[in-house]
């Protein structure tokens, strides 16, 4: 196996764990981060020796996932799932072991996929700024707005949960 | 230190680490003389915690075969289905091959022989079915009441599309399932199944392997027999103390719908 596709195996966790924030499900991140691979292995020439293989991939994957987004618009479905948290936490609980993940799980996809995607690049992938602003294809400004916006509304979530979870407990 | 006004931008500019070093002590004396401010940079930080608290357990998973094999198999070029069918197609030659011998696993049937991972497989399948099958009240954690949610569960640790085979032509029911740890870092599912006797067998599952061989592993005399097959990607010990050719049976049935599952 060659370097370049060693370093790309080295990558698949980072990719999976960027595509499950972004959807939630598991079965549809693994989908995802195979588009992106396969994409990615077609295209080994476009990948710039020198660079990281990290950007490159989640830069993909970025477009993969806008482009799935827009198709599932387009057929008029809702892009997003309502935070409904009496349905939400009746469905199975898949890798999210306490409430207060599942909480944040939620919340997370009832924001915007633009927000949402800026948000996981730089509060969990661990990208700078100018690195998330270059991958999204955004200004610096842009992203800066998606991720206060986009912290903002989802800190507003948590605590309509919260709030919600506190007045079932008053009620019974 | 550099003197200028701070905002609430600035709370998610220290959060991201983009606040210059020299801008530091200036937004921390902000911070303290802003309550307000100072516990709403608090919650964003606890929100930014329990966003990796939620999804980074997926780092410490073994990668889905089908994903290596995107990167390091051969058939890159070929489109999805294409690709899955190559590997139900080599998966039938497995099972033809071990339904040849005389409907019969007689010894070990090396294909492409790697003895090493094979024995391996089978001592921790017998293993585990020695502690657990044993046990009455605590054999399995997830019972099979809660099937579905066991095979999503186990599925997702594991990193194969798992569904708990149907073996009651074979008289056995399924009693539940627990998650364990497999050679390496990986983990493995157990599957407990009883018949109306009390006899028990168990199929443990595990998603990595690089060889491919099948055969029949028997420790001690009158210890549990594992029967197992390993392919690339996956591998599967059925362990009982069933007389040999009713193992052998109910290995069969459980191997098809195993296969199945796993490339459906």
């Amino acid at each position: 196996m060659d370097g370049k596709k060693a370093a790309i195996l080295g990558e698949i966790p980072r990719l999976r764990r960027y595509a499950l924030a972004l959807l939630r499900d598991r079965d549809a991140a693994d989908d995802l981060v195979q588009d992106c691979l396969e994409r990615a292995l077609s295209r080994l020439d476009n990948w710039q020796t020198g660079e990281s293989p990290r950007r490159w991939l989640f830069t993909i994957m970025h477009h993969l996932f806008i482009d799935q987004i827009r198709k599932v618009d387009r057929r008029g479905e809702a892009a997003m799932l309502s935070l409904d948290t009496d349905e939400a936490l009746a469905a199975p609980a898949e890798q999210l072991d306490t409430i207060a993940s599942r909480e944040i799980v939620n919340a997370l996809h009832a924001i915007s996929p633009e927000r949402r995607a800026a948000l996981v690049m730089v509060a969990i992938e661990g990208f700078s700024y100018a690195e998330a602003a270059n991958m999204l294809g955004v200004p610096a400004g842009t992203l800066m707005s998606r991720i206060s916006r986009g912290r903002e509304e989802l800190r507003g979530l948590l605590e309509d949960s919260a709030r919600r979870r506190t007045l079932r407990v008053v009620e019974k | 230190m550099t003197r200028r006004d701070f905002s609430e931008r600035d709370i998610h500019l220290a959060l991201d680490n983009e606040l210059p070093g020299d801008e530091r002590a200036g937004y921390e004396a902000w911070l303290e003389a802003n309550p307000e401010m100072k516990a709403r940079s608090a919650r964003y930080a606890s929100d930014n915690e329990a966003l990796h608290a939620a999804f980074s357990d997926v780092l410490d998973e073994p990668v889905p075969a089908r994903l290596q094999n995107i990167v390091i198999g051969e058939t890159v070029a070929n489109p999805p289905a294409s690709r899955s069918k190559w590997w139900f197609a080599a998966a039938a030659v497995l099972l033809l091959s071990l339904g040849g011998v005389g409907g019969y696993f007689a010894g070990a049937i090396g294909l492409d022989a790697e003895v090493g991972p094979a024995d391996r497989l089978a001592e921790e399948a017998i293993a585990a079915h020695v502690i657990y099958a044993a046990e009455k009240r605590h054999a399995v954690e997830v019972p099979a009441s809660d099937k579905d949610h066991m095979q999503t569960w186990l599925s997702n640790r594991v990193g194969l599309k798992l569904v708990a085979p149907d073996l009651t032509e074979d008289g056995f029911e399924l009693v539940g399932g627990r998650l364990l740890p497999a050679s390496g870092s990986s983990k493995a599912a157990m599957l407990l199944y009883e018949d109306a006797s009390g006899n028990r067998i168990s199929l443990f599952v595990i998603s990595e392997s690089a060889a491919k061989t099948a055969g029949v592993y028997n420790e001690e005399k009158d210890g549990p027999t594992a029967v197992y097959w390993l392919d690339r990607g996956y591998g599967c010990a059925v362990v009982g103390t069933l007389p040999n050719d009713r193992l052998n049976e109910v290995a069969k049935r459980a191997y098809k719908q195993l296969v199945s599952s796993i490339w459906s």
